[in-house]
């Protein structure tokens, strides 16, 4: 092994510094994704045809295509799409994370929402009716009621989309992100031990996986407090 | 009540116990079966009767006593179970048909599979069967688009395929509509009119009447009395079967 | 400029060497998608043995190549393996001498892992009645498997099966910082010469919706025909068994699509699904 201790506690700093960043890059792009997932969700819920159609438009593109291209999309063309967008005098750096977030973000939102919508369509109906029976206003309804349950049912496909995404995260290091799977590649090279940092690198991710996954049982059964589990 | 295994013997139960972990579901089984009987085994829910059959072909293993088909002792050895279930076939409370092959490919896969049988000779054996059952009508449909009782009558067409010389049957109406009951009832008193031993676990008292030479009364997981028919609903000895009897028959 | 200025004249120039992209990245993805399945049967097999050793050494392999991003596998088999002087030039040249051979390692390995547990979870899900009604009927295991637990099995896993191979191939995106030119590569290639990142990047994403639709309508009429047997062909819809170590490992959308429709599972009467 032609890597002394010392070297090696320098690279391991390095590669903290890149995990962060990758973490950073996940918890941010699934906040998003999240967050518009269930904007989505609700919004294409309605019976118009129209909003059907344009989802299904939105969901065949981002579910249909690599999110390196995406990301590559939003790179490169990033700023010629705000400029395009907002005229010439608006123009913005794209960096590496943010572009990345932005990919992330619109692609996972789709999935998330493609869950959502199951979800929600797998609600009882008599959990709308019994709220607009009540005269519950729509928007109250949704946060209070519907939502809830929805992420009751919807948990397992989250966690999926969680434990799915954080795996896509290296994916922005192609465009230049220095997360950790570029800082291993780069210790890598100059040390000459591949194996070493790729698999921490590998480790990495599987603890990350298997940590929250602990948590989100246990959100599950919290979640499933004062429900009998019914098997359908 | 020991009968001795002799040569008229089908299927010989001695001491049979069986243990889920701690749980005893049978608790030392004495039965002997002769050729040609029909048995009728019934018992609360829990009396160890759907274990006991199970036991006989190898669904489940038996802890402890010994179970002889036929001559054959079923135990351990995977050429002993292979050939115990030739000469066992088994219908399912819940059909268990395969829902990937139409009336007709469920009574010809076994045939193929297990005696090498050409698709002709299966096909004509598989219709024989099913127009004993009477769905002959029914041959190329799909297990979806059958009635409970079609299908049932299907199942039992299919194990009548494999012409064993003993059939088992585990609550074969239990998850019928009553409608339904009758046309499988009938299609199992007239199976009972031919020379095959068959052993019934089942709540059709009226069916076990007519049917049965023998019924079997079990409760947690012991046989509490034999007798013929006519002894075990006239004239019950032990005061679990009247109490038994009393409910079903209320 | 105004709106995505995507340059016609350039993307139609382009198309035969996109096309050639595509068909380097069908390439890799076919290959690597058979070489995933076979090695997965065994692994499968091992997953659900009966000796605990087996069993252990399996899920551990599951774990590792499932939980681990491809990219990093990838890496790992090119920069690692393929540096090896020793592969390179023994024996296994075939496999660790070339960039494209690195990448189907990595990328069999990383499908071997996701198929294991689509397996497992299908073959979980053919209901235990039909296995022992065929065992009762004296077919032995190994027609039982082949005869029944396997056909079942491809009907009730076709679901998760599409979903695997659709992420898998837009997996493959990344081969291009492996010198492979894929489709992605030769986007990025155009988009270097011409400095116009949106229309080879669109025509790309194209080209890979093309034929990601076209698997998609493939698994469709393969679903279909399979499922003829119902009533209104459509599967069995059935929440594969998701165990904590599936989940622990990422089920990357195994699971995700196939949800748990009470309405579907045959409520007529038939009870013949396992109660």
């Amino acid at each position: 092994m032609n890597l002394s201790l010392p070297a090696f506690y320098g690279y391991l700093g390095q590669l903290a510094e890149g995990a962060l960043i990758t973490v950073e890059l996940f918890l941010t792009s699934f906040s998003l994704a999240l967050l518009f997932g269930i904007i989505l969700a609700v919004a294409t819920s309605s019976k118009s045809r129209i909003i059907a159609a344009i989802w299904s438009v939105y969901a065949s593109i981002f579910m249909g295509v690599p999110s390196l291209l995406v990301i590559f999309l939003i790179f490169y063309g990033g700023s010629a799409m705000v400029t395009a967008v907002l005229g010439d005098s608006a123009s913005i750096d794209i960096t590496p994370f943010s572009a990345g977030v932005a990919a992330l973000s619109i692609v996972y939102a789709a999935y998330i929402a493609e869950l959502l919508r199951g979800a929600i369509a797998n609600l009882p109906h008599g959990q709308f009716e019994g709220a607009r029976a009540l005269a519950i206003p729509p928007l109250i309804m949704w946060v209070r009621v519907i939502l809830p349950q929805v992420a009751r049912l919807a948990l397992p496909g989250l966690v999926n989309v969680w434990s799915f995404m954080i795996k896509e995260t290296p994916l922005v290091s192609l465009a230049g992100l220095n997360d950790l799977v570029a800082t291993a590649k780069i210790a890598a090279g100059a040390t000459k031990e591949p194996f070493i940092f790729f698999i921490a690198t590998s480790l990495f991710f599987i603890v990350f996986s298997a940590a929250t996954l602990w948590l989100a049982t246990r959100l599950e059964i919290r979640l499933d407090r004062g429900l009998t589990r019914t098997k359908a | 009540m020991s009968e001795i295994a002799d040569a008229h013997t089908a299927i010989s139960l001695t001491g049979v116990e069986k243990f889920y972990g701690t749980h005893r579901a049978l608790a030392g089984v004495d039965l002997q079966v002769r050729r040609g009987e029909k048995i009728v085994i019934c018992g609360p829910s829990g009396s160890g009767k759907s274990t006991l059959i199970r036991c006989i072909n190898r669904l489940e293993r038996h802890s402890a006593g010994s179970i002889v088909v036929n001559g054959i002792e079923v135990s351990e050895s995977e050429d002993a179970i292979q050939d115990v279930r030739m000469e066992v076939g088994m219908v399912f409370q819940h059909f268990n048909l395969f829902p990937h092959l139409t009336a007709l490919e469920n009574c010809m896969l076994a045939p193929r599979l297990s005696r090498g049988m050409s698709k002709a000779q299966a096909e004509k054996l598989a219709m024989k069967y099913l127009e004993r059952v009477q769905v002959a009508g029914h041959a190329h449909k799909y297990p979806v688009r059958l009635s409970g009782g079609q299908q049932q009558r299907v199942a039992i067409a299919r194990a009548l395929c494999m012409e064993p010389p003993i059939l088992l049957f585990d609550e074969p109406t239990s998850a019928l509509d009553p409608e339904m009951v009758k046309e499988v009832l009938q299609v199992m008193e007239e199976l009972a009119h031919g020379g095959t031993t068959m052993i019934c676990v089942t709540h059709e008292m009226g069916f076990a009447r007519r049917v049965a030479d023998r019924c079997v009364f079990m409760d947690q997981g012991q046989i509490v009395e034999i007798a013929s028919a006519d002894a075990f609903f006239d004239a019950p000895a032990s005061d679990r079967l009247r109490g038994f009897l009393a409910q079903i028959l209320h | 400029m105004s709106g995505l200025p995507i340059d016609l004249a350039l993307a139609y120039d382009s198309m035969p060497a996109l096309l050639r992209g595509l068909m380097t990245t069908i390439l890799i993805t076919v290959v690597s998608l058979v070489c995933g399945l076979m090695l997965a049967f065994p692994l499968c097999f091992a997953r659900m043995s009966e000796r605990p050793w087996l069993a252990r050494a399996a899920e551990t392999f599951v774990v590792f190549f499932r939980g681990t991003p491809v990219l990093i596998l990838l890496y790992l088999v090119y920069y690692g393996f393929g540096q090896i002087k020793m592969l390179r030039e023994g024996p296994l040249w075939l496999l660790f001498g070339s960039a494209f051979g690195c990448a189907i390692v990595a990328f069999s390995l990383n499908h071997a892992a996701y198929m294991v547990e689509v397996l497992r979870g299908s073959l979980l899900a053919v209901p235990a009645g039909l296995v022992e009604a065929s065992e009762a009927l004296g077919i032995s295991r190994r027609k039982v498997f082949l005869w029944v637990r396997m056909p079942l099995a491809i009907r009730y896993g076709l679901k998760a099966y599409q979903n695997e191979v659709v992420s898998f191939t837009k997996g493959t995106a990344i081969v291009s910082v492996v010198t492979i030119t894929d489709l992605t590569a030769v986007a990025n290639g155009i988009f270097e010469q011409t400095y116009d990142p949106f229309t080879p990047i669109l025509s790309a994403a194209a080209l890979y919706w093309a034929f990601i639709n076209a698997i998609r309508l493939v698994f469709r009429f393969w679903g279909a025909y399979l499922n003829r047997h119902n009533e209104d062909g459509v599967a069995e819809t059935t929440s594969l068994p998701t165990s904590t170590l599936e989940r622990m490992t990422g089920a990357g959308f195994t699971t995700m699509t196939t949800t748990a429709d009470p309405a579907t599972s045959a409520s007529t009467g038939t009870g013949k699904e396992a109660a």
